[in-house]
């Protein structure tokens, strides 16, 4: 089928389809927003792009996102080196930020394994992990990919492909949200917590 | 038991407005073929499992160049009234909403107003394929408890990671491709051996209601046996695939596990499916039915609502009546397009014509 736009605007249209959350209407939608706009504004965005991607890099020993060759966690002297929180992406970094609990390293995967999209432990940033835990100073890794089939599958290739290195471990907890009311919590969170359930601390 | 009041649609399939009372018993609706009839039954069955039981993609149940439908059900389970409201949309998920609340998710309706449907493809449970009979069993099992949903579109979602893992790979076994495998061989065994055990324990509560509906119907007592026994479940899923690890790298595709599953149907000690006359098959797949919706009313403590479409054209009168007294306290929606089923008792005849109804009440 011939496309019924001028090829300019198809190529636009093409290039914002390929976007994550952006389906072929959206990107339609987009782009005629685009075209229609003055042409600072549209500059802008341009710019905006290619500022980003010029200045933007990915940290050398995380794989963070970061204005320069170590991103400012993994430059921080105050942040505890011995454990790594180990996420898929470095929005993840954010939201764990968020919770101000945590004051150790990261490292980012950059995906989680899922072989439908041609993903595998070589795709990831698995071995630059590997290569941070040789010298023995980190004790401890925090597996803290989502929840979900491949978010779980990532969790236990790595746990299997540390534990015999003699690291400690751990995944974070599945359960109920805090301040929420039982009866509302779905069977499968609900099924979760109970199973990992711990005793209560009464001293 | 569970009880639809009113039901109400809009631009769903062949209705533009619909909006009519329903009795608590027997309701017949008839009418001449593409009128409407059994569109009325998909859309209460669609509250009960979110899906055609006709096998239609969703865009299909909105009427032709509309952009969404709606069906909005007044209904008392057990003892609490509920509206429910289902709104599809064209490429969209669906919105539901009950006592108009929104639901985060779809599939906390299911359960909320259970339905058994008898289709006229039902024979097929009999003559069809294993995954016709994987599927009565998958669809109850998520009927007596929502949480199976998980369980089944788990080890969904693990089948499709784990063939494309072995497509890929090309025959050729890495150590990355095993290492990775073997995560995935984990996530299946666990899933599958839950989805596995489930099912088994829903054959042996199958069983004896099988053999009694059958009895009941058939007036005759040939014994029904039903068999799950995958031998991967005895053995256990993760040895299994360990075994068969190079044939499957050479194939790309799963060999063992609950998606390749038979439940087997046997009549007086053979093969329903080879053996049996296309009467008892059809006695048969009816008594199936019947059993899961005995298990489901006393399990769960709410009586679906019995939709039974186009099933009496093929019966004959005695196995007709007999049916229906199996299935009498419900409240039950018959369409037919011949003459009326053999019911008695009050009943509420709803005449479909084009997509509008008219309704009457006889004694």
């Amino acid at each position: 089928m011939a496309s019924v736009y001028t090829p300019a605007v198809q190529a636009l249209i093409d290039e914002l389809g390929r976007l994550p959350g952006v389906g072929p209407k959206s990107a339609q939608r987009i782009a005629f927003h685009l075209v229609k706009l003055p042409e600072v504004d549209a500059l802008r965005l341009a710019d905006a792009i290619s500022d980003a991607k010029a200045k933007v890099r990915f940290c050398e020993v995380c794989f963070n996102v970061s204005d320069e060759v170590r991103c400012e966690i993994c430059s921080d002297d105050r942040r505890e080196t011995n454990v790594i929180c180990v996420v898929e992406e470095p929005r993840d970094i954010v939201a764990v930020e968020r919770t101000r609990e945590y004051r150790g390293r990261y490292h980012v995967l950059q995906g989680a394994i899922n072989p439908i999209e041609g993903i595998g432990p070589d795709q990831l940033r698995v071995k630059e992990l590997l290569d941070r835990l040789r010298d023995h100073s980190v004790t401890e890794v925090i597996l803290c990919t989502n929840p979900n089939i491949e978010g779980e599958a990532t969790a236990m290739y790595l746990a299997r492909l540390l534990e015999p290195a003699g690291i400690t471990v751990t995944r974070i907890a599945s359960g109920l949200p805090v301040g929420g009311d039982l009866e509302y919590a779905d069977e499968v969170t609900l099924g979760r917590a109970l199973e990992g359930r711990r005793s209560v601390d009464v001293s | 038991m569970a009880v639809l009041r009113r039901l109400s649609l809009r631009d769903f399939r062949n209705y533009i407005e619909l909006d009519i009372s329903l009795e608590p018993g027997r309701i017949v609706i008839s009418g001449n073929n593409g009128q409407g009839k059994s569109n009325m039954l998909e859309a209460v069955a669609y509250l009960g499992s979110l899906g055609s039981f006709r096998g239609a993609p969703p865009e299909a149940l909105i009427r032709a160049g509309q952009p969404s439908a709606v069906i909005r059900a007044d209904v008392v389970s057990g003892d609490r009234e509920l509206l429910i409201e289902a709104e599809l949309v064209r490429g969209r998920p669906n919105r539901i909403q009950i006592n108009k609340q929104k639901l985060g998710r779809a599939r906390d309706l299911l359960g909320i107003m259970p339905v058994t449907v008898f289709g006229p493809d039902d024979l097929e449970l009999i003559k069809g394929g294993p995954g016709v009979r994987r599927r009565y069993l998958d669809d109850l099992l998520v009927q007596l408890h929502p949480r199976n949903d998980k369980v089944r579109t788990d080890v969904d979602k693990i089948l499709k990671q784990r063939n494309a893992l072995l497509r890929s790979a090309g025959g050729r076994a890495t150590p990355d491709v095993d290492a990775t495998l073997n995560v995935w061989n984990a996530k299946l065994a666990e899933a599958g051996e839950a989805l596995g055990r489930a099912r088994q324990a829903l054959v042996t509560a199958l069983q004896p209601r099988v053999n009694a509906a059958y009895a009941a119907l058939a007036g005759e007592g040939h014994p029904v046996s039903l068999v799950y026994e995958p031998d991967w479940l005895g053995l256990g899923l993760f040895s299994e695939l360990e075994r068969v690890r190079s044939d499957e790298l050479r194939r790309g595709t799963t060999l063992v596990g609950p998606h390749r599953d038979e439940l087997e149907v046997g009549l007086a000690q053979m093969p329903a499916r080879t053996h049996a006359s296309q009467g008892e098959q059809r006695t048969l797949s009816l008594a199936l039915r019947i059993a899961g919706h005995h298990e489901v009313g006393d399990v769960v403590g709410t009586s679906p609502v019995l939709l039974l479409d186009d099933v009496f054209s093929e019966l004959d009168q005695g196995r007709a009546t007999s049916l229906l007294s199996l299935l009498e306290a419900d409240q039950t929606m018959v369409t037919t397009a011949a003459g009326s089923p053999p019911v008695d008792g009050p009943i509420q005849h709803l005449v479909v014509e084009a997509g509008s109804v008219a309704s009457r009440n006889t004694r």
